[in-house]
């Protein structure tokens, strides 16, 4: 027992506040406490110099969606979900995916590229840096779909539809003569039931728990691609200030919850996607001749957000692209065109 | 001293500074400032987190419809419409001991329909049944008492937001929530009813003032009573707001949210063409809108950053703990869930409520045995208590700030809404012994 | 009650400070009440355009959200002037028959206390709202819609300064109270 003793004392314990917005049944929330934690625990007990007391904060009760890169920049956590796509204002170049759609849907291709990308793309990376944080890894959502009341198997059934689409997913209804209408996850299911809207786009992993499937029994897998969401990430005073072998272990264990959370948002699209076609969802796949169609359909939507961006988001946006290429993968419309 | 401790003795201080008179919003402020810094330990950690719960606090679509809903109120006050539809519940409730206050309830079931949250209820019914009630008789404290409890009613019958957050966070369906929320919706109604009866029949000093009834007694004497043509060109503008908002949501013209922007438009338009509103009543309503939106919106932003104080004292963590390692039976589980959220209903709002409390226990429900809907439901008016309960008590807070009386002490309220409580308390011991209620 | 507080409160009562204040916060206030009269229109707008012209007004429900904000904050100075922010006074009214001194002494250091939040609001808000001044921070969606942060944020630095300035003026120069208590 003295010995034992002993041992726990020779480990220095550190305190690390980490947090999300969302409770840790959420994909992204997830990554964090069942790779990273354990990952970083794991790494440290290798080597017995140190050991975490994790203070968890999850589930919105700190801070709310709204604050993501606030709460991590300054320090109310020191490792946090940061939702990019929430930051369109202050870290837009992250949201490139949600301006070119139907670039792809492979989850493991988007966490790859990503994690790539801002370590090699000063832009990316310095746009972490700016806003006092250290990315550690990348947070990806699956394939957005329709899911709606009536079934589509064309861009021409959304003619006249009205379709739940907040924020930028407005854009991928764009020419297509479909009403985009505001709501959010909670929204969805009484506007779809009483009529307000007609469908929603979103993901299988995000939309399963609501029970959309109830009142929109018809999902068309369109192939708008999986998303950037944004990364976990480290406050960078935080980062200083520990012992560097600790340090280390936080963005050794970052790389592998990159993986981990690939791995997990397939698994769990799939599962869910199994139990909604069990409860009576009629699947449509898109084909790439409808992809393409869809895709032609839409105005350069990309083009507003280069000029706003000006150099750095072209060059991001080539970057993406070249990734894509390198990799094989085709997306339905080249978005670089003409840029 | 541990963090939880430490949370506790903040819990205390704001209990006594609202005890000792303090402004609530700014007792709750202060207190989870300083609980921030001392948890943290951290001055400009505790600005930061500040920052954060002024600016996105209440920055919410739902709270947003919260002032339309007290300019729907103002509005249906100042055409007279209110009035109109009391003085015909009176004639048809004549013989009814109570009627009135049953009148309240009724309305506020049929409102119930259109909003999904139970502060805009609140907000509409003070302005429009209060006066009327006071007028007739009734005391204060019991009409207030009356708008308070009935609000609750919004919640329960759907649409509702807090079925809508506890669907999302137990991930069950929305829709199953809210059809298994209108049988309780509707014994809950029921229950208020028979209460007020028995309360005018044997308790009447509880809820009558002996002398203004005595006055209006006389008063009435030397009324006519109301034809029936006039009793309907009296009930006609409401039936004609109620239809309106309530065909328009359920035929999916409008959401819930923008019910309260639409309302607030048709109670406009029937004031504009009852021509009730000059230039200067419109501003007088415009102002009294404001002044009432702020004192409860406020109050939301003070208690949106006390609850993250909380979460910063590890309160949510630590309850989370405790529940699950007390390690108790499907009954003992269920009572120490209510009285955990009974408990916090007192010193926090619903939605952080619902938040802290869900992801914890549904899942242990769930491996006990129990229908996640049903335990939902429960969950969900045991929460609702809370809007009545002191010291934090949002529905009374409402009632108080739309009433802008100052001669109506928020304690009165309180004490007017506690029969409510209890008939709440009951509902929920027979829903939790006969499933069959809510689940079907 | 020991002392009738049915003093009548006439417009000679007020001291010319306190009015002169109530004048501009009273504005302040007018332009929250304005824009909630201005979010009603807009969700009739968007509900018009979206079933009849098939023209949804994009962007309501976050420019709500972010009104709602902007409305407390603009109309609270003027509330926290005239009193009406809710409190419980039931033990206060009780103490003040025995202990008037007391509760003189406790109605100072609340208002204090909230001076000292009210000006830490004011103070903690300032850095976002620099920020949001030199990055030109925007909230919406690029190339549909978007709105300077800014001004969102400036209301709440006003705002603090304003309430808590409102605060102290009710404390230092009160005016008489007219309603007595109802019967309950
Ligand atoms: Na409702
Ligand atoms: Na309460």
């Amino acid at each position: 027992l003295p010995f034992l003793g002993r041992r726990v004392g020779a480990t220095e314990v550190i305190d690390i506040q980490i947090g999300s917005s969302h409770p840790t049944t959420n994909i992204w929330a997830h990554a964090m406490q069942a790779a990273l934690q354990p990952e970083v625990d794991r790494l440290l007990a290798e080597k017995g110099a140190y050991s975490v007391r994790w203070h968890e904060n999850y589930g919105g009760t700190l801070y709310k969606f709204t604050d993501t890169r606030t709460a991590v920049r300054d320090g109310i956590v020191d490792i946090g979900m940061v939702g990019t796509l929430w930051e369109g204002s202050a870290m837009p170049l992250q949201n490139i995916t949600y301006y070119t759609p139907f670039a792809n849907d492979d989850h493991m291709a988007v966490i790859d590229i990503f994690d790539g990308l801002t370590e090699t793309l000063p832009e990316l990376k310095d746009s972490w840096t700016a806003q006092n944080m250290q990315h550690l890894s990348s947070l990806i959502t699956d394939s957005y779909g329709i899911y709606a009341n009536f079934p589509i198997t064309s861009v021409a059934d959304v003619a006249n539809r009205r379709l739940s689409a907040p924020g930028s997913s407005a854009n991928w209804l764009a020419g297509t003569g479909a009403t985009p209408v505001d709501g959010a996850l909670t929204t969805y299911y009484t506007d779809i039931q009483t009529g307000v809207s007609e469908g929603t786009l979103s993901f299988a992993s995000g939309i399963q728990p609501t029970r959309v499937y109830e009142v929109a029994p018809h999902l068309a897998r369109v192939g708008f691609g999986a998303m950037y969401f944004g990364g976990i990430a480290a406050n960078l005073d935080f980062m200083a200030r520990l012992p560097p072998e600790v340090a280390e272990a936080i963005v050794t264990a970052g790389k592998h919850t990159s993986s981990a959370h690939g791995a997990y948002v397939t698994e769990r699209s799939n599962a869910a996607l199994t139990e909604m076609q069990a409860a009576g969802l009629q699947t449509v796949d898109f084909d790439a001749a409808a992809r393409t169609e869809w895709a032609a359909t839409l105005p350069s939507i990309v083009q507003p957000w280069v000029e706003a961006n000006g150099e750095p988001g072209l060059k991001v946006l080539h970057a993406y692209f070249d990734a894509l290429a390198a990799r094989g993968l085709t997306p339905a419309r080249d978005w670089t065109s003409g840029l | 001293m541990s963090s939880i401790t430490l949370g506790g003795l903040l819990v205390g201080l704001l209990l006594v500074l609202i005890l000792l008179g303090m402004r609530i919003a700014i007792a709750l402020i202060s207190v989870a400032f300083l609980g921030v810094w001392l948890l943290r330990d951290n001055f400009t950690l505790a600005m930061k987190l500040m920052s954060i719960a002024t600016y996105n606090g209440v920055a919410n679509y739902l709270f947003a419809t919260i002032p339309l809903f007290v300019l729907m109120g103002q509005l249906v006050s100042v055409s007279n419409v209110g009035k109109d539809t009391f003085e015909v519940a009176d004639a048809l409730l004549r013989r009814v001991l109570g009627g009135l206050g049953i009148a309240t309830v009724a309305a506020n079931t049929v409102f119930a329909a259109v909003t999904g949250v139970s502060i805009a209820s609140a907000a509409v019914f003070t302005k429009v049944a209060v006066p009327e009630m006071t007028h007739h008789g009734y005391r204060a404290s019991f009409a207030t008492g009356v708008v308070a409890g009935s609000s609750i009613l919004g919640m329960l019958i759907p649409p509702s937001l807090l079925l809508i957050i506890y669907g999302v966070l137990a991930e069950v369906s929305i829709g199953k929530m809210f059809v298994a929320g209108l049988v309780p919706g509707v014994l809950l109604a029921g229950g208020f009813v028979v209460m007020i009866m028995l309360a005018a029949r044997f308790r009447p000093d509880m809820v009558f003032d002996a002398e203004r009834l005595r006055e209006k007694r006389l008063s009435m004497a030397e009324l006519p009573r109301l034809t029936s043509r006039q009793l309907l060109s009296k009930s006609l503008p409401i039936l004609l707001l109620v239809v309106l908002v309530i065909g328009g949501l359920y035929s999916g013209f409008f959401t819930p949210t923008e019910a309260g922007g639409v309302g607030a438009f048709a109670a406009l338009i029937v004031a504009l063409l009852r021509r009730s509103l000059t230039g200067r009543k419109l501003w007088q309503v415009m102002k009294d809108t404001g002044s009432v939106s702020v004192g409860i919106l406020i109050l939301l932003v003070a208690a949106n950053f006390y609850g993250q104080m909380l979460a910063v004292a590890g309160v949510p963590a630590a309850i989370s703990d405790f529940v699950r390692e007390i390690g108790l039976g499907p009954v003992g589980f269920l009572i120490l869930h209510i009285a955990l959220v009974l408990l916090m209903g007192m010193i926090l709002d619903s939605s952080s409520i619902l938040l802290i409390f869900v992801p914890i226990s549904a899942p242990i429900a769930l491996a006990l045995g129990f229908d996640l809907i049903h335990f939902g439901i429960l969950t969900v008016i045991a929460v609702e208590v809370g809007l009545l309960t002191p010291p934090f008590g949002i529905a009374i807070f409402t009632v108080h700030a739309a009433l802008a009386d100052r001669r109506v002490p928020l304690e009165a309220i309180f004490a007017g809404a506690l029969p409510f409580v209890a008939i709440m308390l009951l509902l929920l011991v027979l829903l939790a012994a006969f499933p069959g209620l809510v689940v079907y | 009650m020991a002392t009738p507080s049915h003093a009548p409160e006439g417009p000679g009562k007020v001291p010319p400070f306190r009015r002169g204040l109530q004048a501009v916060l009273d504005i302040m206030g007018a332009a929250g009440t304005v824009w909630i009269f201005g979010l009603m229109l807009m969700i009739m707008a968007d509900v018009a355009g979206r079933n009849l012209l098939q023209m949804p007004v994009t962007g309501v429900a976050e420019i709500a959200s972010r009104s709602v904000v902007a409305i407390v904050f603009l109309m609270l100075p003027a509330a926290a002037l005239r009193g009406n922010m809710v409190r419980a006074d039931f033990l206060v009214s009780r103490l003040n028959r025995v202990a008037p001194g007391v509760i003189r002494l406790l109605e100072w250091l609340f208002c204090l206390a909230g001076v000292a939040i009210f000006v830490l609001i004011a103070v903690s808000a300032w850095p976002d709202t620099a920020e949001a001044w030199r990055t030109r921070e925007f909230f919406g969606v690029q190339g549909v819609w978007t709105l300077p942060v800014f001004p969102f944020r400036l209301i709440i630095v006003v705002s603090g300064f304003a309430t808590a300035l409102a605060l102290a003026i009710a404390q230092l120069m009160p005016v008489a109270q007219t309603a007595a208590p109802l019967e309950i």
